[in-house]
């Protein structure tokens, strides 16, 4: 009798024992990443906040779904290539940069930008000879455009995360173009299309209403 | 009406003109989606721009000669009441 119940006590703390190995399997889950904080200051310099931008688009901004979202590049050059958001961030190298974006209206905003260099993405494509302009195109109607040798010569990023958070959809999640030495009207957001053109007198949404074409931030963006 | 009394009164109005010019081209820069809509397309972000831009000079001078008008009247009236 006294030796069934102490198999009995024996068998209750092994059965015990079990049971709590299980539940501490079981609590110990994965751990679930949170919504980034943007930063502030970086490398000593202080930085803008997102919050900071002024919504001066031509049709608010622009709610673009991450699945279906499809970033084309055609016209002038060899292979005309359609990317997912994530071929387009997963398949290239990442470049940070800090730059100031100074609007007509008179405010302006300095962000830690991250991106991808869009030389690089048209590279990929293969540019023909005739290419002479590079337009850019937004989700809500909007574009601009710049020769092809500010692209090429220059480091100029397509941005998807600026101050180490993810483009909110108000500053042109997907992507946003940083146009640096140009104007704010330059950095077009929403980008859905780049196309290479050989059509020198092509003007975007503000330049063909009465906006510099160059948009060069030392001179004036009235013609 | 004298000469002097003409010019004030011009000066008055194109002030006016000039300010309310100020603001409706400044709301036609910040809110030009808006301001574009409810002119039917006639005053653009760009032409607005150009307007506001342009006004500055011309309202500073009419500001000025409108101060200084009323100032010459003070001074009237003080005269006057003082004889």
């Amino acid at each position: 009798m006294r030796k069934l119940s102490k198999s009995v006590i024996t068998l209750s703390i092994f059965l015990s024992l079990i049971i709590i190995v299980i539940n501490g399997c079981g609590a110990a889950k994965e751990p679930e990443e949170l919504k980034s904080v943007e930063i502030r200051e970086y490398e000593g310099k202080k930085l803008s906040s997102v919050n900071d931008f002024r919504e001066n688009s031509i049709k608010g901004p622009q709610d673009v779904e991450r699945e279906g979202y499809q970033f084309r590049i055609t016209g002038l050059v060899e292979n005309p290539k359609d990317y997912t958001y994530e071929e387009v961030i997963n398949n290239n190298q990442h470049y940070k940069k800090l730059v100031t974006l100074n609007c007509v209206e008179g405010w302006s905003v300095t962000i830690l930008w991250e991106g991808v260099l869009v030389r690089e993405l048209i590279a990929e494509s293969g540019t023909l000879p005739d290419a002479k302009v590079v337009i850019f195109h937004a989700y809500d109607g909007y574009t601009t455009s710049f020769p092809i040798d500010y692209i090429m010569d220059n480091d100029i990023i397509m941005a998807y995360k600026m101050n180490e958070i993810e483009l909110p959809p108000e500053r042109g999640f997907p992507f946003q173009l940083v146009a640096e030495s140009k104007w704010g009207y330059k950095w077009i957001k929403w980008i859905t299309k780049v196309e290479l053109s050989d059509d020198v007198n092509y003007r975007g949404f503000w330049e063909s209403r009465g906006y510099s074409n160059t948009g060069d931030l030392d001179k004036g963006f009235l013609e | 009406m004298t000469n002097l009394a003409l010019a004030k009164r011009i000066i008055h109005w194109l002030l006016l003109i000039a300010v309310v010019l100020y603001l409706v081209t400044g709301l036609g820069i910040t809110q030009f989606r808006t301001v574009e809509t409810i002119t039917f397309g006639l005053l653009t972000k760009s032409l607005s721009f150009k307007i506001h831009d342009n006004l500055l000079i011309p309202f500073i001078i009419l500001l000025g000669l409108h101060i200084f008008f009323s100032l010459i009247k003070k001074r009237e009236k003080g005269v006057k009441d003082n004889w």
